[in-house]
């Protein structure tokens, strides 16, 4: 791919994510110790109350000056400091290699981009191409120094026609049980529906966002004369006499599609976003996904 | 030719090849259209979105089949019309008209004969608008002209490129009854197509426009006079004769009423023609105010040379008075000419004024018969009664029908008919010049026809003196002498002043009165007398009333002097005629045959009437005429319109079908989905 000889992320770019973290709406139990506040009370310096003490507990964390004062046994409890499991999915299929610059590599760049602040904030960072769960797993990152690790990764990822999106979301959902943030990032071009696939999600409990990638090729096709349409996945053909009102009814069908995406997200709280490749990385990351609040 | 030598011999000439070449293109067609489509492939991320989005063509299979077949369809009917084509379809058209033309159409009365099934007027029509559908729309010089005549021209339509126009000019021709003359339309005619030149001594002519050549059809009967004097210049004429050779018609071509002389009953006299090809006996009948009296057999021998001709008279009764009515009760193709009327009136009597100095009785008793009293009252007067105020009055009112001048003369003309007798009218009457006395003239020649001299016999007359009376412009001279004209009439304005040379009494060297003449003992005198009476009294002295045809100028003499009179045609509204400085009023809309009412003034009282007839043999006889006479030139009849037939090839139109069948082929192609 030509794209990959340029730099994922810019110096700028950059700059600008550091100032960032990923939120979630939902609270999730991290594994480790991390930079952000929990609901579950744990140790660390922070003081969140008290309980009584029923036998078994930690007896380090018993308050003695209140036994002292009250003649009964209290156990302080410290707010406790957990990290965030953050899960980019990008899907490689062989759809995602149309356009310039390629749906891929704009995939690549979001994902860079948002495992950036992921790592800035010590969040648990695990960038995956659909289909390699098995054979090819991305790896879970964390601090920022891993951040070159994370590049390398995604540089690696080459557009592969052999994993539908379903079978790569049924994959990483079996491979991965952790919760937490999941951003799928694909143009949801699937033949067998993207709906199955934002399921198998779903049943994890997962806060997820769909960026759906579209190419300005796609949103607007630049098409004439009489053709016969190959589909690069599978070789299906469609034939095709390009007219005025053919192109209408094409621009219809995709603000349907588009539509029936959009809505097929927000009735299950997941949040979607339809964006172009035209659109640069950093208005995305600091201006919808900002208000759409997956960062601050 | 060695090229086909392969080729079994029958088939290197068969007519057939080229055909079956083009039949077997059809075929062709339709075995290419279930070639598909070579589509050219391009390589996209997903064909999701594209089936979708002609998945709902899908659910219009049956249309999509049906829009292919319709394609299909399209496209072999652009096949069949392009073999059509090459037959080189034609049909047997006209060819173009690209010059200026003039179409005369005549719509004299003969014009309303139906011997074509419609009248001739409508044929004429029809043929004139063939030529007009016939103009080339993309020559400039394609202009017409439309002008139709009867006795006078009318130009309907000035020269103009639009067919629309002229069609409905031409429909907006009407026949008339009125006779037909050529003349005036052919100078209108020329007067477009020919300018006329202009010139002066120095310059020499100068013409003012350049003649522009046109061609001239001239749709009629030919019933007119032919033309001697005119000259065709760049026209070109060409005569459409119209009407049927064998065409049928009876007419009345005479119709009066006179007193029997013999027991003074009044008589109705007709004469009735046979213009058809074959004998006619028809029946005649007489209405008189609308009621039968009298019905007649009339024998009518076919057409010879001239019209088969019988008379016919009926008697009326002394108390008849009214409207006759003559019609002939035969069908024929023209009906205007079979019906004639007649108005029969007590005559109101004429008055007369007579300044004569008395000394000669004879002319007393000669206007106061019994016959004369019926038809006028006579005044007679002094010759001084002449320089009265009373008399002046009186004849420039107009009160007089006529006035007897003997041996005197007026300061100036009298509205009224005059009658000098041995004087010659002085200055005051223009015209007239001064007589030179002359004695015993032999009288040479006596007009028999006019009716001032009908029946006056002149051979046993001796005259001593006369004054020799020359004849003003106009007029006419009826008792020729050998010294020169004894009597003589001439026009004044709608007068008339009759002049006789010599007096019956006139004075010798002693002064004293004597005779002048023998006259007054012949019996021709009375009756000279009678005629001046009838004749210059204005009365027709018959009680019959003349007869006018349509389109003729027919003067009311009113009995009073009055502003106006109005006028009712046999169909239609009352007409309002003023008077111009005359006791005659001149009406001029005798476009109707029949009966005219006239009553003066406001009043509600019928003053007279008058018949307007046809009673014209050239539009009676309904024979068209083989040729034309204008100028030198003898122009033949022209079977039809004269352009030449052509045939009219339909290729380039059908082609042109076929352009805008492919087009409409390729649309329905382009806007599928929506099929």
């Amino acid at each position: 791919m030509s794209t990959t000889s340029l730099p994922l992320l810019s110096p700028q770019l950059l700059a600008q994510l550091e100032r960032l973290e990923l939120v979630t709406r939902k609270i999730f139990r991290g594994r480790m110790k991390g930079e952000r506040r929990s609901r579950r009370k744990g140790q660390s310096v922070e003081f969140a109350d008290f309980r009584n003490y029923v036998p078994g507990d930690d007896l380090r964390f018993i308050d003695w000056n209140l036994f002292a004062r009250l003649d009964r046994l209290f156990l302080k409890l410290f707010l406790e400091e957990e990290d965030l499991h953050f899960y980019c999915l990008i899907d490689a299929s062989r759809s995602m290699s149309f356009g310039e610059p390629s749906k891929l590599q704009f995939a690549k760049q979001l994902a860079a981009a948002l495992g950036f602040i992921g790592l800035c904030r010590a969040d648990r960072v695990k960038l995956e191409a659909l289909g390699s769960s098995r054979t090819q797993p991305g790896p879970a990152l964390r601090g920022r120094g891993s951040m070159w690790r994370m590049l390398e990764y995604l540089d690696k990822i080459e557009p592969d026609g052999s994993t539908s999106l379903v079978d790569g979301i049924k994959d990483f959902a079996l491979c991965n049980s952790g919760k937490g943030i999941v951003v799928l990032l694909s143009d949801l071009m699937d033949k067998q529906g993207y709906e199955s696939a934002l399921r198998f999600l779903l049943a994890r409990e997962m806060d997820i966002y769909v960026i759906h990638i579209l190419a300005p090729e796609e949103i607007d096709p630049e098409v004439q004369g009489d053709l016969k349409l190959v589909d690069c996945e599978d070789g299906d053909i469609a034939e095709i006499t390009v007219s005025r009102p053919l192109m209408e009814r094409y621009k219809r069908t995709l603000a349907a599609f588009i539509e029936s995406a959009r809505e097929f997200c927000t009735r299950r709280g997941m949040s979607y976003l339809m964006s172009s490749t035209a659109t640069p990385v950093d208005q995305i990351v600091s201006g919808y996904l900002r208000r759409k609040g997956l960062v601050r | 030719m060695s090229g086909l030598e392969f080729l079994p011999s029958f088939m290197q000439y068969a007519w057939y090849w080229p055909w079956l070449v083009l039949a077997s293109l059809p075929p062709l067609l339709v075995l290419l259209y279930f070639l598909k489509l070579k589509r050219r492939p391009l390589e996209v991320p997903s064909t999701f979105l594209w089936h979708r989005t002609i998945e709902d063509l899908h659910v219009n299979a049956i249309w999509q089949r049906l829009r292919q077949s319709l394609l299909l369809f399209l496209q072999l009917l652009f096949f069949a019309l392009v073999m059509l084509a090459l037959f080189g379809p034609g049909f047997k058209g006209r060819e173009s008209i690209s010059e200026r033309i003039i179409l005369l159409i005549d719509t004299s009365a003969s014009m309303s004969a139906t011997d074509l099934g419609a009248t001739r007027l409508d044929e004429a029509k029809r043929q004139a608008e063939e030529i007009i559908n016939a103009m080339d729309d993309n020559e400039r010089e394609a202009v017409a002209m439309i002008v139709s005549f009867s006795d006078s021209a009318r130009v309907e339509q000035t020269f103009t490129k639009n067919k629309n126009v002229l069609r409905k000019s031409l429909r907006e021709i009407m026949p008339t009854t009125h006779t037909s003359s050529l003349d005036e339309a052919l100078r209108a005619a020329a007067g477009l197509a020919n300018p006329g030149r202009t010139g002066s001594a120095s310059e020499g002519d100068v013409a003012p426009a350049n003649p522009e050549p046109a061609t001239m059809y001239v749709f009629s009967d030919g019933g007119f006079r032919s033309i001697p004097d005119f000259k065709q210049g760049t026209l070109t004429t060409k005569y459409v004769k119209i009407g049927d050779d064998a065409a049928d018609n009876i007419a009345i071509s005479g119709f009066s009423t006179e007193r029997n002389p013999e027991n003074g009953k009044m008589q109705a006299f007709a004469r009735v023609e046979n213009y058809g090809p074959k004998e006619v006996t028809t029946d005649i009948s007489l209405f008189v105010n609308g009621e039968f009296r009298d019905a007649k057999r009339a024998e009518l021998p076919a057409r010879g040379t001239n019209p088969g001709a019988a008379g016919v008279e009926f008697d009326l009764h002394e108390e008849d008075d009214g409207v006759l009515r003559l019609e002939v009760d035969y069908k024929d193709q023209l009906p205007l000419d079979n019906t004639a009327y007649a108005v029969l009136s007590t005559a109101r009597p004429a008055r007369i004024l007579a300044a004569t100095d008395g000394h000669f009785p004879a002319l007393n008793w000669a206007l106061t018969t019994e016959e004369a009293q019926k038809i006028s009252q006579t005044e007679f007067v002094k010759p001084s009664y002449l320089d009265e105020k009373k008399y002046q009055d009186d004849a420039a009112s107009g009160l007089y029908d006529l006035i007897i001048y003997d041996r005197c003369a007026p300061q100036a003309p009298p509205q009224a008919n005059t009658l000098f007798l041995g004087i010659v009218p002085p200055q005051a009457f223009p015209g007239w010049p001064a007589g030179e006395p002359q004695n015993s003239p032999q009288v040479i020649d006596i007009d028999k026809v006019h009716p001032l001299t009908q029946l006056v016999d002149f051979n046993n007359v001796r005259v001593v003196r006369t004054l020799v009376v020359h004849k003003p412009k106009g007029g006419l001279e009826l008792i020729e002498a050998d010294v020169g004209p004894l009597y003589a009439i001439g026009p004044r304005q709608s007068f008339e002043d009759a002049v006789l040379g010599f007096s019956f009494m006139s004075k010798n060297e002693a002064g004293e009165e004597e005779a002048n003449t023998d006259w007054p003992r012949r019996k021709s005198f009375p009756v000279f007398v009678m005629n001046a009476v009838k004749y210059l009294g204005g009365t027709g002295g018959h009680g019959g009333m003349a007869s006018v045809q349509p389109g003729n100028t027919y003067a009311i003499r009113t009995v009073l002097p009055v502003e106006m009179v109005t006028v009712k045609p046999p169909n239609g509204q009352p007409i309002e005629v003023r008077r111009e400085g005359q006791n005659v009023i001149n009406f001029s809309q005798t476009d109707e045959t029949g009966v005219y009412e006239v009553r003066e003034g406001s009043g509600t009282k019928l003053g007279q009437q008058f018949a307007v007839n046809m009673f014209d043999a050239r539009e009676s006889d309904l024979k068209p005429a083989a040729d034309l006479r204008i100028g030198h030139d003898q122009i033949e009849a022209v079977a039809k319109q004269g352009n030449q037939a052509a045939r009219k090839e339909l290729w380039k139109w059908i082609l042109l079908l076929g352009l805008g069948i492919v087009l409409f082929e390729w649309y329905i192609y382009n806007r599928r989905v929506y099929l």
